[in-house]
């Protein structure tokens, strides 16, 4: 049975549709690029399978838990207990910026009462530690690069141990030369087995690490596939334009 | 001039500093937590509170400080029928009116502090499983302190000058005592002594705020 699962979910901003009737799977140990232009709903797919998006229709499942199924949200207890099991990493890291490295990664299990003090401390520095961040634990995200800050991102989605790890395009603000250090620690998940759905622009990392690739163009899946065959022999017309003019940059 | 005059008058005038210094503290002890929940009451969902929060916050930011004081002190004991219940002691009607006004120009700096806030914050905690309220005071209020600190050190050096409006309904304070030594002595030294007294009070409470915008710093 897939971990998550998305049937014909439907979103619109006033007339503009954003998402119409899409459907995947994510099973066990995926990694998934979702790759496609901006504007053809990527981010806002992913972000709906955490609610941060309100959708107009669908399903959405995890573990056969539905979030909202056909359309109809779960009970606030009840969404909040399914989409904790997901983890989510965005574009521009959202850290909490009066805290320091390890408050950002110990205030929710902390507030949530997740385990005692200790334990959580253990966690949180094995984490830092796993993105290579042991040394900054007691500094201002404010004193940290885009990578650095990107990566304690990560450390602190994990810290709820989530089953899918969702990334909204984890490396679009930093710079080129910063973009590295935070591939290199999905690839690490990736290694580990963690499921992941990334949002990307980075086509290496995607024929590197997933093993399947997803083209959306206009709020629909165009192509889905292996991420080597999609991005290297694309079947449908709109792949092929849209791959021709990113690497034609 | 003597030092003996110079002792002679400031001793009234510290004595007047006391009420300025004492007004001071208490509009804005009281006035900033009521600003700030004026902001909560605001942002409520309950529409008619929140309208109705609106309507007071035009009101005191739509007159001028000195009508809101002259109506509370000597406006509130004229009406009939309940007017005689309202007649409060000068200063506490005075402080009453310091902190009616000075809450509402908070609340618009702490919306302000709230405006500023990345809605990405609201995202992340949202995803970490963090509540509502959780969500307002571990991440939401800390930041929108710290944000509306240098417009709250503003406001409060500007409610040391005010404190100077006393003066109108008759509440001896430090220009109190300024002006009737220059009156009954024909000389200027008084007002140059308020304006010096005036200017030790601001500078520390300055250097405080400078402090505390250092200590809290986060960016």
């Amino acid at each position: 049975m897939p971990i998550l699962k998305v049937e014909n979910i439907k979103k619109s901003f006033g007339p503009l549709e954003v998402l119409k009737q899409i459907s995947f799977e994510v099973n066990k140990n995926d990694v998934i690029a979702v790759i496609g232009p901006s504007g053809s709903g990527k981010s806002t797919m992913l972000r709906s399978l955490v609610h941060l998006e309100e959708l107009d229709g669908g399903s959405i499942s995890v573990n056969g838990n539905y979030i909202v199924k056909d359309g109809i949200y779960s009970k606030p207890q009840q969404l909040k207990e399914i989409t904790s099991e997901m983890g989510m990493v965005f574009q521009h890291f959202n850290l909490f910026p009066h805290l320091t490295v390890v408050e950002n990664l110990e205030l929710a299990p902390k507030l949530l009462k997740k385990g005692s003090a200790e334990q959580t401390r253990e966690l949180s520095m094995e984490l830092l530690s796993k993105v290579g961040l042991s040394d900054k634990a007691d500094v201002l995200p404010s004193k940290l690069s885009g990578g650095q800050k990107q990566r304690v991102a990560i450390a602190r989605a994990l810290m709820r141990k989530p089953e899918v790890l969702l990334f909204d395009e984890p490396t679009s603000a930093l710079d080129p030369e910063l973009t590295g250090e935070v591939l290199r620690v999905m690839k690490d998940l990736a290694q580990e087995d963690m499921t992941m759905v990334v949002v990307t622009h980075e086509m290496e990392f995607a024929k590197e690490v997933a093993n399947k690739a997803i083209f959306m163009d206009k709020g629909e899946i165009v192509e889905s596939g292996s991420p080597v065959d999609l991005l290297n022999n694309p079947q449908m017309e709109r792949t092929k334009a849209f791959l021709y003019r990113t690497l034609s940059k | 001039m003597s030092i003996d005059y110079f002792v002679s008058i400031l001793i009234p005038m510290l004595e007047g500093a006391r009420a300025t210094v004492l007004l001071f503290l208490i509009a804005i002890i009281v006035s900033i937590p009521l600003g700030f929940l004026l902001t909560l009451i605001v942002r409520s969902s309950i529409k008619p509170l929140a309208y109705l929060a609106n309507a007071y916050i035009y009101l005191m930011r739509g007159t001028p400080l000195l009508l809101q004081l002259l109506f509370i002190v000597f406006g509130l004991p004229l009406i009939p029928v309940v007017g005689e219940y309202l007649v409060l002691d000068r200063f506490t009607a005075a402080c009453l009116g310091f902190i009616l006004n000075y809450a509402a120009y908070f609340a618009e700096i702490f919306r302000g502090g709230l405006l500023a806030i990345d809605k990405g914050q609201f995202e992340a905690a949202k995803v970490l499983g963090l509540n509502r309220w959780q969500t307002m005071r571990k991440i939401v209020f800390p930041q929108m302190f710290r944000i509306a600190l240098p417009a709250v050190a503003n406001e409060s050096v500007t409610l040391v000058k005010d404190t100077a409006l006393l003066y109108a309904v008759a509440v001896p304070e430090l220009l109190h005592f300024a002006q009737t030594a220059v009156n009954r002595d024909f000389t200027i030294t008084p007002f140059l002594l308020a304006g010096v007294i005036y200017l030790i009070i601001t500078l520390f409470l300055t250097l405080f705020f400078k402090w505390l915008e250092r200590r809290l710093r986060f960016d």
